[in-house]
């Protein structure tokens, strides 16, 4: 019998599509080569806009189910650690490197998870002013996020570029490269975890080819970068940027609350305290 | 009938002695600048000369680094008690010597005596106390010790609120550990200048303060300055942007706080007596040379005929004229050219079909005026609804319900401000929580405090200055 092999595509908008333009680059692997979709400036165009749908309904659900949502998604992780390992070994790690990452991935969930009602007690607070004022800073999540993907062939990376951000109610694109096949394919358990259609997207292909696309778009609110780009790479990206004031982040850290604040917006709020 | 004549109570400038020169403040010392250039600054409500300030170059920007990376040194290696007893000395300081300040700033920058004596000074001063006091309890500010100071950063300031900026610019950045190289704006450097005394007065280490003043090269060349690692900037948001641009691809810290064009939402349940006053406070204050100002009204339409006359006839009350008379109301514009720009765009809105009320009054013959200007039957397309005019000039919108207001509201690129007014405590709330703005006043305007941070969202810039969250702004993650 001959083998049935996974067609891999975008996930945008919660469905599976293909790159509009019809190109595809080659993954090969140790025991079996994919053709990806090539993401083009009119693909970036329709995950922004399906960000931004995202983006609304994903930062209006309570805290409380944003937790259970990233949760589920740990339960998905876990249901199919097998077919990641299998993955992951193909791309050439060994199967105790391959366990752990997944691991360090399902476990890294839960506490992002478990941050989702907790975060804005932890980054706002009463401000102690000198009038008759009630006053309190909170936070809004910043908006649509896109976020470029360490090239380490991990889960766990790749999680820790996108989930400081959704926690929060940001939708986010995120885009792969070297990492693309394992990209697409946890677009699968994205899918089967509630997650409002839009809230996460995910694309693969060639980052210099879109590179001016994502950094001029005004729509995106802010582009953070889990990987090296060459200094001109960042040049372009943040020259483009300072025409709309964009946001860009460069290894933003992953570590406990520091992971959030780049994608957060601190709102103050005043009233006067009287009879 | 009793004829009132009006009798005015001038502050002495005696307090003030202005010097026929000023020099840089470097190292610790003041000295000339290698430019050998110098600025004129003059009086905006007199068009006097009041002296003149160094025209800074490449040459003085490098000494000013210079000096800053051999202050970090120094003050890097003080404990964070000893830090924050420099910043409460110099907090008092500035209480001793407030009246001096006041003047100064009011003389140099055109604004009412009444502001700088009981808002500006008071403030800059709080500003000190309240840093100083975070200065030994940064790794409790964010249950963290991973997050460092960036070392020397460059500060570029406008010339509003000269001495509080400073004070919101090199208040967190001591107190975080870092060491400052402050331009302060061409228009208004003497109050600066004053401070860079009150360092010595407070015997702060040679180079952790250094302030250089000059025009928009000598900003640049911060910008541009290779041994910076962090640039704060408070000004427009197309010199913003400009900024933003030269650091592209350099590992140079940014923060931002631009422009605003405010939306100050009436909605039909408001205490109108009170919202009134808090839209004139909200859009006169200052001469309306505020980036949060409220500068655009916008009216629930079955309030707009009753709440328009009550806002004129308070309007015709303010009192336009000499910023050291006590009873300044709204002072001189800061320079010719700021009043060009708003007499341009008054003159724009009116070919656009608003139509323009302005109080009457007689303005002094010398010095930059403008009357206190309200425009009703505006589109939001008009540029007077959707440029920032920095000038004492209301522009009025109407809306029909919450959603449609909050519509129009967020219907800018900038997100620096809002106001809500409404008796209605729910209704305060929804609307605050999808205002996108940095600070939302509800039932009160234009209240700032140390304690309280102030940005914007998008194109108003990124990051936060005052509070907890002010000192992220000058610290940095580090593993």
């Amino acid at each position: 019998m001959i083998d049935i092999k996974k067609t891999y595509k975008n996930y945008v908008g919660g469905k599976y599509v293909r790159s509009e333009s019809g190109k595809t680059y080659t993954k090969e692997l140790k025991n079996d080569f994919y053709e990806l979709p090539l993401t083009s400036k009119k693909d970036i165009r329709d995950a922004v806009t399906s960000s931004k749908e995202g983006f609304k309904k994903w930062s209006s659900v309570t805290p409380y189910l944003r937790m259970q949502i990233l949760y589920r998604l740990s339960e998905m992780i876990e249901g199919n650690k097998e077919s990641y390992v299998e993955l992951l070994i193909d791309h050439g790690l060994t199967k105790q490197k391959a366990n752990k990452d997944i691991d360090e991935a399902i476990q890294n969930i839960v506490w992002f998870a478990g941050l989702a009602d907790k975060w804005e007690q932890l980054a706002g607070n009463l401000n102690p002013v000198s009038e008759e004022y009630f006053n309190i800073s909170h936070q809004n999540p910043i908006g649509v996020v896109f976020s470029l993907s360490s090239s380490d062939i991990s889960l766990n990376e790749l999680l820790m570029s996108i989930l400081p951000a959704l926690t929060v109610g940001c939708s986010v694109i995120s885009y792969s490269e070297e990492n693309s096949l394992l990209a697409l394919k946890f677009a699968e358990d994205i899918n089967n975890s509630d997650f409002p259609s839009g809230s996460l997207n995910i694309v693969s292909g060639m980052f210099q080819n879109i590179i001016n696309d994502v950094s001029k778009h005004v729509e995106i609110n802010l582009i953070s970068l889990h990987k090296e780009l060459d200094d001109d790479g960042l040049k372009v990206i943040e020259e483009n940027a300072s025409e709309s004031v964009k946001r860009i982040f460069s290894q933003p850290s992953t570590e406990g609350l520091s992971s959030i604040l780049p994608y957060l917006e601190t709102k103050t709020v005043w009233h006067p305290k009287g009879t | 009938m009793i004829d009132w004549q009006y009798s005015e109570s001038i502050e002495s400038a005696d307090i003030v002695s202005l010097e026929k020169k000023y020099a840089n403040y470097i190292g610790g010392k003041f000295v000339d600048p290698k430019s050998n250039k110098y600025l004129n600054t003059v009086s905006p409500s007199t068009e006097e000369i009041l002296t003149k300030v160094p025209l800074s170059n490449e040459q003085d920007i490098n000494s000013a680094v210079k000096s800053a990376r051999s202050g970090f040194e120094t003050w890097s290696k003080l404990s964070p008690h000893q830090r924050s007893r420099y910043l409460f000395k110099i907090a008092r300081l500035i209480q001793e010597r407030s009246r001096e300040f006041a003047v100064l700033e009011s003389l140099d920058g055109g604004k009412p005596i009444k502001e700088s004596r009981d808002f500006d000074i008071p403030q800059v001063a709080a500003n000190f106390f309240y840093f100083a006091g975070w200065a030994d309890k940064l790794d409790l500010s964010w249950s963290t010790k991973s997050l460092k100071p960036y070392g020397v950063v460059g500060q570029i300031i406008p010339w509003n609120f000269p001495l509080l900026m400073l004070a919101w610019k090199i208040a967190p950045a001591l107190a975080t550990g870092n060491t400052v190289v402050l331009k302060p704006a061409e228009t208004t450097p003497l109050t600066a200048l004053l401070f860079a005394e009150i360092c010595e007065q407070a015997g702060l280490p040679a180079g952790v303060v250094n302030i250089v003043t000059g025009d928009g090269s000598t900003g640049s060349q911060i910008v541009n300055h290779k041994d910076i690692n962090k640039i704060a900037f408070t000004g427009s948001t197309q010199v913003g942007k400009l900024i933003q641009k030269s650091l592209a691809g350099r590992d140079v810290g940014l923060t931002l706080e631009l422009g605003g064009k405010a939306a100050n939402i009436v909605f039909e349940d408001a205490a109108i007596d009170q919202a009134v006053e808090g839209v004139v406070n909200g859009i006169f204050f200052n001469q309306g040379h505020v980036c949060c100002a409220g500068s655009r009204l916008l009216l629930q339409e079955s309030i707009h005929d009753q709440f328009i006359s009550k806002l004129e006839k308070r309007m015709q009350s303010l009192r336009v004229g000499n910023p050291l008379d006590k009873n300044t109301d709204i002072g001189a514009i800061n320079s010719k050219e700021q009043l060009d720009k708003i007499t341009n765009l008054v003159n724009e809105g009116i070919e656009d079909g608003g139509e323009l009320f302005q109080t009457e009054c007689e303005l002094p013959g010398n010095g930059f005026w403008f009357r206190p200007s309200l425009f009703t039957n505006v589109q939001p397309s008009y540029s007077i609804a959707r440029e920032e005019i920095f000038g004492p000039v209301l522009t009025t919108l109407t809306f029909r319900t919450p959603e449609e207001a909050v519509e129009i509201a967020n219907n800018t690129e900038y997100g620096l401000s809002a106001g809500v007014w409404t008796e209605k405590g729910s209704k305060i709330l929804w609307t605050a929580d999808r205002l996108e703005a940095g600070v939302v006043w509800a039932n009160t305007f234009n209240k700032f405090d140390p304690s309280s941070p102030f940005g914007g969202y998008k194109e108003s810039g990124f990051g936060r200055e005052g509070g907890r969250h002010g000192l992220l702004s000058y610290l940095k993650a580090s593993s």
